[in-house]
């Protein structure tokens, strides 16, 4: 073999430097599917175009998340039809929604559905539709693959998320304990999903006190089990625990049977449930609509979107509730309605990169990171080989208050973001800048109701649930907790409700 | 001429580590058990060199010269000592016997140098200063070789060439010494031409070390390698020892050329035979080509598609004339559809229906491969098949891997399947198992393709037959969300190989 000289040297120089020829990948990639330039013009009251038609519907449905297409979806399903969906966003699906690359769809938020248990039983007869449970079995392509899960602790990796390795005999006595708590909580019947049909208001105490104080007055101790707490309440809440209601901390786990099936999933995460209900309601469903109005009257509801004004016989709010007095006259602003800002980010990636000798899983978690860790949107593939891939990045920003985490999320630029993703990632893939080739983020500052203290079994939440007139309520923010489940049941009970006024239709 | 000669002190225990580091090195590589290796050779070269110090004292007149043949015999037994290794390896049963001769050998030698050195330039300086110079530049040497044979030599020009070119130095030190001593010696002429001799000896040495390096591997390793190359999806090596041609893929054997038509045969004919006037055969995997040569031997059958992942391999199998005599060239008759696609997803999006699969993909090594053998899986693929048809698996062995191979059974069985196993022993594999599966019950064919060299009707029936140790036993199916089978065929090899 004849080297030439100056290969020679660069070659031996950068050997020596320990550079060789692997370079960092140029990476692209924005912002998108911002949305907040638009919620503020509401919140600064700013001036709209007035209308220049007019539309008439039964039923006008605001907003085109899993709340308000379930509630279309409930619509069609008892063959009415006389009905709109308005999405603000150009894309329906709210916590739902989806991308597509080249390499595969991935999901923009949500990505999993627990297997329903046996209350939730709107969770099931949709599935069924959609052809996920058959003859009484879970579709095997739409349960997570095996393997599922891994964190990465103390260098090295584990597989599932809960800490078993490095604990000591403390920490194992508090697991099993707590284990053994939260299993006669389940027995009581009162935590549920649909959280609705449990909640009697007998363990109000709980919801009076933060997760973290009830974890620390019963003896909790244990840095691996508080992680491990922290974490669920950050994953689901988007908060940590000393910001959760002890109540819904409990609901997190005395809410579901210990399953043998892992979730449901797919690689556009909930985005997939999101495009089956927009085969079936696609047609009622218009985007880009922000409603900038609603206004009620005796003969009916005004809602002003864009350039139209629509007039309707009832509205279905299925938009996040603390939007309700910008849009309606006279609406009193909720009370603990607190919101999660959250940060997720599409990596497309290129190759792999060393994973230590573990296995690719489809979600990852690193211990004693600030961030959810990643899912492999390609792990739910058929697929039998293939090197690129994209992963979606989750991160809620929980330490701090809401209003400065907002701020910061909305100051900082794209790189910064990039940045602090990719230097995350590097905690232990020590060659992610090698494989990451594109990175979009999206940055959403109310992203999920939060269930803070005295938020579950609050007054106006409470009040919420009724109807105002002519406006039914969907959002799942009227639980208090932010989970697919809980959004789908306001979305169809409000639909069931408005059915049985509509004048003429049988319910 | 101080600095001189401490140099070739330098070099000379240089060259003394470097036969060390190599007779360790040669041993640990041939026979493995590294430290076991290192430790007794070290042991021996130091105790050696112990014997070559105390024979010293036997040496007494005409000093230089002595050093001179001593650098020489070591430039020569060193500089030999990895290809001599080498070639005893692969050619004699007693490689153990020649490595501690060498080592000794050179142990020895290299234990008379330093005393010799030593003693050689005491008339010139003061013993203080005589042993401060000598070790001084000794242990320089031995640190510049240490770090020059992992970093520079072994990499670089490899163990034999490493060796010559040390010995090299030896017979340049012993050159060189016949100036630098000039003024001690008798028979200048006559040890320079023995020098230089040696120099040219060394020389061919090096210039051959290629030759020498292949002939002693291709007694190590069993077959010549004729073929091997990374795809984009696997590692692909083709050797071949006489008659015998095999195929390794990721390091599996998947075939020899020797027993292969029991495989394929076996593969193939049970259930294609079984299968009323079969019209259009899918293959799924066996781009080797040689399931396809199997099935060509039915007339009837008008359409076979072979989808394959890596066009590497089908294009192999299509051109190199060894591998298109052995499977006759299948792959390129007219009645043959080569695909390039990965399979899961190709059968999903397919609308064709055929009469009969064969499911050949390697054995479930890890969770990639592990989807495709899935109720999922088998689930897509039932869906393409007539009513009238079978599919037929490879299933690992039910001897050397019984859970995997009744795994597979029952994922089959679960699919909505009526399964029908059985097994056949391939010499190269072992006992061998596959799954035929269908719709409707299965009837052992009465008439089989001419030409065929294992299988005969009155055969096939006793395949089907499972002896206790291979017995079903009950094992839950490999499923998407669970792979267990994949756990469970790395636990039976495991078991296997231990």
């Amino acid at each position: 073999m004849k080297i030439g000289r100056r290969k020679f040297l660069s070659v031996g120089s950068a050997a020596l430097l320990g550079l060789t020829l692997k370079a960092d990948r140029r990476i692209e990639g924005s912002f998108v599917n911002e949305s907040a330039a638009a919620g503020h013009l509401l919140r600064d009251r700013a001036s709209f175009t007035s209308p220049q038609k007019i539309e008439k519907f039964s039923i006008v449905i605001v907003g085109g998340g899993i709340s308000g297409l379930s509630a279309a979806w409930r619509l069609r399903k008892r063959g009415f039809k006389d009905f709109v969906v308005l999405e603000m966003n150009s894309q329906a699906g709210g916590n739902a929604r989806w991308g597509e690359n080249e390499i595969t769809a991935y999901p923009w938020a949500a990505h999993y559905v627990p297997v329903p248990g046996p209350r939730a039983t709107y969770v099931r007869e949709l599935f069924t539709d959609l052809g996920v449970l058959k003859d009484g079995r879970w579709e095997e392509r739409n349960l997570v693959f095996a393997p599922q899960e891994r964190l990465f602790l103390y260098g090295r990796w584990q597989d599932s998320l809960e800490p078993a390795v490095g604990l000591t005999q403390k920490d194992r006595e508090q697991f099993q304990r707590l284990q053994d708590v939260l299993a006669k909580y389940r027995a009581t019947g009162e935590f549920t999903i649909p959280l609705e049909l449990g909640l009697t208001g007998k363990f109000a105490e709980l919801d009076q006190i933060s997760f973290a104080d009830w974890l620390a007055s019963r003896g909790f101790d244990s840095r691996a089990l508080n992680w491990y707490m922290n974490y669920a309440c950050r994953d689901d809440y988007g908060a940590l625990t000393r910001d959760t209601s002890a109540w819904a901390g409990i609901h997190y786990f005395a809410s579901r049977e210990m399953e043998e099936l892992g979730p449901l999933t797919w690689p556009e995460g909930n985005g997939w449930i999101t495009r089956r209900l927009l085969e079936r309601v696609g047609e009622n469903v218009r985007t880009g609509q922000m409603v900038n109005k609603i206004i009620q009257s005796n003969r009916g509801v005004t809602v002003l979107a864009g350039d139209t004004e629509y007039r309707a016989d009832f509205v279905i709010f299925a938009a996040p509730t603390f939007l309700a007095p910008y849009l309606i006259d006279g609406f009193p602003k909720p009370r603990n309605f607190v919101y999660s800002p959250w940060l997720t980010a599409n990596l497309t990636l290129e190759q792999l990169p060393e994973s230590r000798g573990a296995e690719p899983t489809w979600d990852t978690v690193f211990m004693d990171s600030p961030t959810l860790g990643y899912v492999d949107a390609t792990h739910q593939s058929v697929r039998t080989f293939g090197q690129r891939t994209v992963w979606t990045f989750y991160w809620a920003l929980a330490d701090g208050t809401p209003a400065q985490n907002r701020q910061f999320l909305l100051e900082k630029d794209w790189n910064y973001w990039k940045e602090a993703i990719l230097q995350d990632l590097e905690r232990v893939h020590t060659d992610i800048r090698r494989c990451v080739s594109r990175m979009d983020v999206m940055r959403m500052g109310h992203a999920m109701i939060r269930p803070s203290i005295g938020a579950i079994l609050s007054e106006d939440r409470a009040n919420l649930k009724r109807k105002h007139g002519r406006v039914v309520f969907a959002n799942s923010d009227l639980s208090g907790i932010s989970i697919f489940e809980e959004a789908q049941y306001h979305g169809i009970d409000a639909a069931q409700i408005v059915l049985g006024h509509v004048s003429g239709h049988p319910s | 001429m101080g600095v001189l000669l401490f140099v070739s002190v330098m070099l000379v225990a240089a060259c003394g580590l470097i036969y060390e580091l190599i007779a360790g090195a040669m041993a640990s590589y041939l026979i493995g058990d590294s430290v076991f290796q290192f430790s007794t050779v070290i042991g021996t070269y130091l105790f050696a060199m112990g014997l070559g110090s105390a024979l010293s004292r036997y040496l007494n007149r005409g000093l230089v010269q002595r050093f001179i043949w001593i650098e020489l015999m070591l430039g020569v037994i060193g500089g030999f000592s990895s290809a001599l290794l080498m070639l005893a390896f692969a050619f004699t049963q007693g490689f153990q016997l020649v490595l501690y001769a060498v080592v000794i050998a050179t142990g020895i030698l290299v234990g008379l140098e330093i005393p010799l050195l030593m003693r050689i330039v005491r008339e010139r300086y003061s013993f203080r200063d005589v042993i401060a110079h000598v070790l001084t530049f000794d242990y320089m040497g031995a640190l510049g070789a240490s770090l020059l044979f992992p970093i520079v030599l072994v990499p670089r020009l490899g163990l034999v060439r490493s060796a010559l070119l040390f010995g090299l130095i030896n017979a340049g030190v012993a050159l060189w010494s016949t100036y630098l001593f000039g003024s001690q010696l008798m028979q200048k002429r006559s040890l320079r031409v023995a020098c230089l001799i040696v120099i040219c000896v060394l020389s061919v040495g090096i210039a051959r070390a290629k030759q020498i390096t292949a002939a002693a591997e291709d007694n190590i390793y069993a077959d010549d390698i004729i073929f091997s190359r990374n795809t984009q999806y696997q590692h692909i090596v083709l050797t071949r020892f006489k008659d015998d041609l095999r195929l390794f893929l990721n390091s599996h054997l998947q075939f020899s050329s020797r027993d292969e038509y029991r495989y394929h045969e076996s593969l193939v004919h049970p259930g294609l035979a079984a299968v009323p006037a079969p019209r259009r055969v899918l293959i799924l995997g066996g781009g080797d080509g040689l399931a396809a040569r199997e099935i060509l031997k039915y007339p009837q059958v008008e359409a076979i598609t072979l989808v394959d992942l890596d066009p590497e391999m089908t294009k192999l199998f299509s051109t190199q004339p060894m591998l298109t005599n052995l499977n006759q060239k299948s792959l390129l008759a007219s009645r043959l559809h080569v695909i390039n696609a990965d399979a899961f997803p190709w059968v999903d999006s397919t609308t064709d229906s055929f009469d009969f699969i064969v499911i050949d993909f390697p054995d479930p090594t890890d969770y990639a491969l592990g989807k495709l053998y899935t109720t999922a899986f088998y689930r897509a693929v039932a869906r393409h098949l007539s009513s009238q048809g079978f599919l037929v698996v490879q299933s690992t062995s039910p001897m050397f891997a019984r859970d995997s191979f009744w795994c597979i059974a029952e994922t089959l069985h679960q699919s909505g399947l009526q399964t029908f196993p059985y097994h056949v022993y391939v010499p190269s594999f072992g006992e061998w198992g596959f799954v035929l599966a269908g719709t409707r019950p299965y009837v052992a064919p009465q008439s089989l393709p001419p030409g065929l060299r294992f299988l005969t009707p009155d055969g096939i029936p006793l395949l089907f037959e499972f002896p206790p140790d291979m017995a079903h036993i009950p094992m839950p199916p490999n499923q998407l969300n669970t792979q267990v089978l994949v756990r469970m065929y790395d636990e039976d090899w495991k078991d296997i190989s231990h």
